[in-house]
């Protein structure tokens, strides 16, 4: 946090302005922009899918699948920032999500836990379907 | 043996004369492990220099008042123990994010506003004359907001929040979170006279959870916890026909 130059005279206070590099000062404030920005990469990676599935649906002889080392790389970032991007989110579920079974409130562990074992059935589900279309 | 010693640097800021904050550095005894950053203030107003200004009251962590900034992070000068920094210096500034009215001191009155914004107070839509007896609560109940209830307004929430830094129109956490406290509250009725305060855009969709004002609350009461239920109940009270219940 820098305190530049901003003094009030009307008020004879001195206004503490934010510096650019603010989140660089702490290792949380670090992560949270981490954690922002992984919502880029997966946009990028969606705005390819949909491209993909626009030349898949002019038929076969104007699709071909994309097997270049770049788009390799690109998919491996892009994968590592989607696993980051839903282990943050589902692991602060547990601090959004509240309810009551019989009258008891639900443990946060407990809610985390479920969040993750439906995300695992998820993947195991859309990754049978994949590869059960992919033979 | 010599002596033992700590460095205290203090941000200095008069209004009359100074166009920006300066650090001050102070060379003062550390006699007893048990002192805290408060101690040290105290010492230089009473034994250096009696001009530092800062804002302190009962020095056991329950009145909110002496909350500063020291190394960088929003703390309690009175729970801030100096042998956790020694043989380091100890740099203490006024908290991020307020306007600085002396030294150490900084203008509340924005915090104020917000916090009187959310009627921090038991609303009924009938209010219930003395000898009807008291409005019971079971513990249960009580456990539902107990978390809420524990702020002590000591606004180093607001001093970790990036996004009132940024733009401090932001209600902010500690007025979302004191909002839940009432709005869980068996006995209270006031919801939806919080809600329009709660809900619009300055309000809790203004956080992006970085979550650092939980981090720093030095009472456990958990901000961003408040304000991600509160955008939840929102949400649904705006989806749901029925979700504009009290």
């Amino acid at each position: 946090m820098s305190a530049e130059a901003g003094a009030s005279r009307a008020t004879k206070t001195y206004r503490q302005k934010m510096s650019a590099g603010w989140w660089t000062q702490k290792r949380h404030y670090f992560l949270y922009m981490v954690r922002e920005f992984t919502a880029l990469p997966l946009a990028l990676w969606l705005l390819w899918l949909l491209y993909e599935i626009y030349r898949a649906g002019r038929g076969p002889s104007h699709f071909y699948a994309p097997t270049s080392t770049a788009f390799v790389t690109f998919s491996v970032i892009c994968l590592a920032f989607a696993l980051y991007h839903s282990f943050t989110f589902l692991s602060l579920a547990g601090v959004i999500l509240h309810f009551k079974v019989l009258d008891k409130p639900v443990p946060s562990r407990l809610i985390v836990m479920s969040q993750f074992g439906l995300w695992l059935v998820a993947t195991i589900v859309i990754g049978a379907v994949l590869i059960g279309f992919g033979r | 043996m010599a002596e033992k010693r700590i460095t205290i640097r203090a941000t200095r800021f008069d209004p009359a004369k100074d166009e920006a904050p300066r650090l001050q550095s102070y060379d003062i005894p550390f006699s007893d492990d048990s002192m805290v950053v408060l101690d040290a203030l105290n010492y230089i107003k009473s034994h250096v220099d009696g001009s530092l200004s800062y804002r302190w009251s009962c020095r056991m962590g329950i009145c909110g008042s002496c909350g500063m900034t020291v190394n960088g992070t929003p703390k309690l000068t009175c729970a801030a123990f100096l042998r956790d920094y020694w043989p380091g210096a100890v740099t203490v500034t006024p908290l991020n994010n307020f306007p600085i009215v002396r030294d150490l001191v900084v203008d509340m009155e924005d915090f104020m506003h917000k916090l009187q914004s959310i009627k921090p107070w038991i609303i009924r839509k009938q209010e219930m004359p003395l000898g009807a007896g008291e409005h019971l609560q079971t513990m249960d109940q009580i456990d539902d907001f107990r978390q809420f209830s524990q702020c002590i307004n000591c606004m180093l929430c607001y001093a970790a929040c990036p996004v009132y830094g940024l733009d401090d129109k932001f209600l902010g956490p500690a007025a979302i979170a004191l909002a839940r406290r009432y709005n869980l509250d068996s006995r209270d009725q006031g919801t939806l006279q919080r809600l329009p305060v709660l809900a619009s855009s300055d309000g809790v969709w203004e956080c992006s959870f970085v979550g650092e004002c939980s981090v720093v609350c030095p009472k456990g009461v958990d901000p961003a916890k408040a304000i991600q239920q509160t955008k939840l109940d929102t949400t649904v009270r705006f989806i749901l026909p029925f979700g504009n219940r009290e």
